[in-house]
């Protein structure tokens, strides 16, 4: 930079350059530019990848994914975690089938009621991490146990193969003649709406500042306790719509806990940049994080070449390699140094 | 002969964005001397000590040590040069103990490689025996006063070996009497030729310590001096650029006081039997050394320190025994903590931090944000935050800017009861003035204003009655009308 002949002593407020700009936006678009290359690289490797049909197959596998990580962006922005989600899939769609298939009882109470169960267990994960200061860390260990442990009890450890019209319409509907699934568009829903509550509202606000600074928040008259406990509610039904939906893809009611799902949730919504610190993110990042996530597991499908039994084993390199490039691109390790 | 400098800087400059924070700037400290630095809010100061401890390596000019010209390219890799850095806001880690904190990523091993306790202990019980402070280095931090945190991070400085020790503002949080104790300790180190860097916006102070005195205005360098070729008064010229106008609004008499605050036998463990009233139009200091529980009444009026019995009423409604922040809110107490790390959302705008506490009034549901805006600006400017850009994070203000947009947030929606910690902790000579100013203007509207601070002078300047706390008992209650100076104070506690 050269200095600057100046007539009135005093700071001098000087644009950044062009070119400064441009760095800087670039780099907050990390995730878009892991997405873009993911993309190029798969669709120059396989020649599937790119088919309409199979876009709307990336859609579809997210879908169930895209609602645990609505949630699960509320509780991370609070700077809390909720490790019960997959547990909550599954007690879900026991519960909505127990009751449909075993006690018959007719639609949509198996449904409303699953939905409520999930809901209220994630109140009492709430509860249990502010008004009993138990780390969420540790309170939805412990649910996840309740959770899953409620629904091998209830199942009696057996597959439920009855599912309700309800169930199957959530799970494999299309909406209409077109081949959107009805999944797809409620996952799209909720990342909608949590997005706008996220972005434009008072309780939106007090998430972040919550997840920011909690102490300030609390200076500022912010019942951070409530918002908390509300975060965890709000995961607690993502997750129970999760369930919901997952049963219907699967057409059948499976005790066992998918373990994946709280993998690949978590890693979607971090991987987009939502901070685990708290008060950092927000739904387009999870959005970003889900298809990068999406694009990865689906893209390795569709190259016949690889050995299946090491797909997973690539899609934790490839996961740990975008965290670190998305980490290392917009800036955030090496800005403050204090 | 003259020694060569320990250290020189020449022609820094430094920008952030667009923002100009240091323009040729030079810059040198000698042997044994300590040179204060004093200037405005956001002069630049703290910028220049982070350059010279390595935190900023990105600016252009020269730095030379030890009369070679040096690149530091992190604060660990100054430190290693001996250059020791006490920053404006503590960076102690209050979950370990006061002895760990001593000896922070330097505790001493024994023969067989473990960390050696007992010496750890005993270290940092005699240092800080020769310091005057008696307590147990085997408590976490936390359990102490932001004072002794401060002091605890002064010591783990000097016994890191630093020849170079700056410090940012080290008083800004301490007692008169700890102010003392550091002051001879400055002599001390003084004599053991080590340098200090001594920034404060307390320039009595500046005097009693200094050897040569260099004055920040807008980032530039207006001069530097001998300490016996200045005054307070000239400093204050250079440093504003301006006369100062040292008079605050003068107090308007209220015909009729009426009770608006009354606090009755309020008991925690950090206070006991706590009786005051402060009236509508009326200012009460709440004076006591650090320690004394004074900002745990003020944090307790506002719902956020626990109390075990009493009674509070406010305007002829009582609380309840235990209420939230927004309760207090609901009903008028505003209350600014003496911590701005503890209150404010650094990574967050500056009207986002003004509006929060009042985001129920401005919306049910979706805040407008130029509503926001169009709120936080004119409580900005009352209290003239610079930059005044409402969208600026508040991280990239200076400290006292910082303070400023902590008081600015509870302008916007006038409160009845104002509580206030420290309200002009690292404020410049001008800034304090206008701050002091806003809380008179307060009090002359007719609203109630508790002052609760450790600074005599600030509780002088304002306080129509002062009450002295000592040890979590109110000790005495006296009337201010000029009649009292700062010695009469220290003396009651
Ligand atoms: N990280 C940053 N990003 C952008 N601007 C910054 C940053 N840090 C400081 N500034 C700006 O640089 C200027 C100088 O700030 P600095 O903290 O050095 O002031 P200061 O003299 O220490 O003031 P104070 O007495 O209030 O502590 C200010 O205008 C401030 O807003
Ligand atoms: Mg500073």
């Amino acid at each position: 930079m050269t200095t600057q002949t100046e007539a009135v002593p005093g700071r001098t407020t000087q644009a950044p350059s062009t070119t400064e700009i441009w760095l800087r936006r670039a780099r907050a678009l990390a995730p878009l530019w892991t997405l873009l290359a993911l993309g190029l690289f798969f669709s120059l490797a396989s020649d599937t990848f790119l088919r309409p049909i199979n876009l709307n197959n990336i859609l579809v596998q997210v879908s169930t994914l895209a609602l645990l990580g609505t949630g699960l962006t509320f509780v991370l922005l609070t700077g809390e975690i909720d490790l019960s989600i997959a547990a909550m899939v599954t007690f879900v769609g026991v519960v909505a089938a127990h009751l449909f298939a075993n006690l018959e009882i007719p639609e949509p109470w198996p449904t409303l009621i699953a939905l409520g169960a999930a809901t209220l267990l994630g109140l009492v994960n709430g509860i249990a991490t502010t008004k009993f200061r138990i780390p969420s860390f540790m309170a939805t260990l412990a649910m996840s146990l309740i959770a899953s442990g409620l629904a091998i009890w209830i199942s009696q450890g057996r597959i439920i193969f009855e599912i309700s019209e309800v169930s199957r319409f959530f799970g494999s509907g299309r909406v209409g003649d077109t081949g959107i699934r009805v999944l797809t568009v409620v996952a799209a829903s909720a990342l909608l709406v949590a997005f706008l509550v996220l972005r434009y509202t008072r309780f939106g606000r007090y998430v972040y500042m919550t997840g920011a600074n909690k102490s300030a928040a609390r200076l500022a008259g912010v019942n951070t306790d409530n918002i908390t406990i509300a975060a965890l509610v709000i995961c607690g039904f993502t997750a129970g719509l999760a369930g919901l939906v997952n049963v219907g893809r699967l057409g059948s009611a499976q005790p066992q806990v998918i373990n994946s799902f709280l993998i690949d949730a978590i890693g979607a919504v971090v991987l987009g940049g939502t901070a685990l610190t708290g008060g950092r993110g927000g739904i387009i990042q999870t959005v970003f994080g889900l298809l990068i996530y999406g694009t990865l597991r689906n893209g390795l499908d569709n190259i016949p070449q690889i050995d299946p039994f090491a797909k997973e084993f690539i899609t934790g390199v490839v996961l740990l390699f975008a965290l670190v490039v998305n980490v290392v691109f917009s800036g955030r390790s090496s800005r403050d140094r204090t | 002969m003259t020694p060569t400098p320990v250290l020189e800087l020449k022609n820094i400059s430094k920008r952030f964005g667009g923002l100009q924070a240091l323009k040729n700037v030079t810059f040198d400290l000698y042997p044994g001397e300590t040179h204060a630095l004093v200037g405005e809010n956001g002069a630049g100061k703290s910028t220049l000590m982070r350059i010279l401890s390595g935190v900023y390596s990105d600016y252009e000019g020269e730095y030379i040590l030890d009369g070679e010209p040096t690149l530091l390219r992190s604060p660990a890799d100054a430190q290693a040069r001996g250059i020791g850095m006490i920053h404006q806001e503590l960076s102690v880690l209050p979950e370990l103990s006061v002895a760990e904190n001593v000896f922070l990523g330097r505790q001493p091993l024994t023969p067989w490689g473990s960390i050696d306790w007992s010496k750890m202990y005993r270290i940092a019980d005699e240092e800080l025996g020769h310091l005057g402070f008696e307590i147990n280095v085997k408590r976490p931090l936390e359990d102490y006063s932001l004072g002794i945190q401060q002091v605890v991070e002064v010591l783990r400085v000097i016994l890191s070996g630093a020849r170079v020790l700056i410090m940012d503002e080290p008083t800004s949080a301490l007692s008169p009497a700890e102010v003392e104790r550091l002051i001879e300790l400055i002599s001390t180190l003084r004599q053991q030729q080590r340098s200090i860097i001594y920034i404060s916006h307390f320039l009595e102070e500046v005097m009693r310590v200094a050897d040569r005195i260099t004055v920040l205005r807008d980032g530039q360098k207006v001069d530097t001096l001998k300490q016996e070729d200045t005054s307070v008064d000239h400093l204050i010229s250079l440093i504003l650029g301006r006369e100062v106008n040292a008079t605050l609004p003068s107090a308007t008499e209220h015909e009729d006081k009426q009770t608006l605050l009354e606090v009755r036998d309020l008991c925690s463990d950090a206070f006991n039997h706590i009786d005051l009233v402060v009236g509508a139009g009326e200012v009460l200091g709440l004076y006591g050394a650090v320690g004394a529980g004074h900002f745990d009444v003020a944090r307790a009026l506002f719902g956020m320190y626990r109390v075990d019995g009493g009674v509070i009423i406010l305007d002829g409604h009582e609380f309840p025994q235990r209420f939230s922040a927004s309760y207090a809110i609901k009903r008028g107490v505003a209350y600014a903590t003496e911590s701005r790390r503890k209150s404010l959302m650094l990574e967050e705008a500056n009207y986002r931090n003004i509006t929060l506490p009042h985001l129920g009034r401005i919306a049910r549901i979706v805040p407008n944000r130029k509503r926001e805006v169009d709120i936080a600006e004119p409580a900005m400017q009352m209290v003239n935050v610079q930059p005044p850009d409402p969208h600026n994070a508040v991280g990239k203000l200076s400290g006292g800017n910082q303070q400023k947009v902590a008081i600015a947030r509870w302008i916007t929606f006038p409160p009845k009861l104002f509580v206030v910690s420290e309200p002009t902790r690292g404020m410049d000579v001008g800034a304090k003035n206008e701050v002091l100013g806003i809380l008179r203007n307060f009090r002359n509207d007719g609203f109630g204003v508790l002052v609760v601070s450790s600074e005599p002078e600030t509780v002088l300047a304002v306080a129509d009655r002062i009450i002295i706390m000592s040890r979590g008992q109110i000790v005495s209650e006296l009337e201010n009308q000029g009649n009292l100076d700062k010695d009469a104070l220290m003396r009651l506690l």
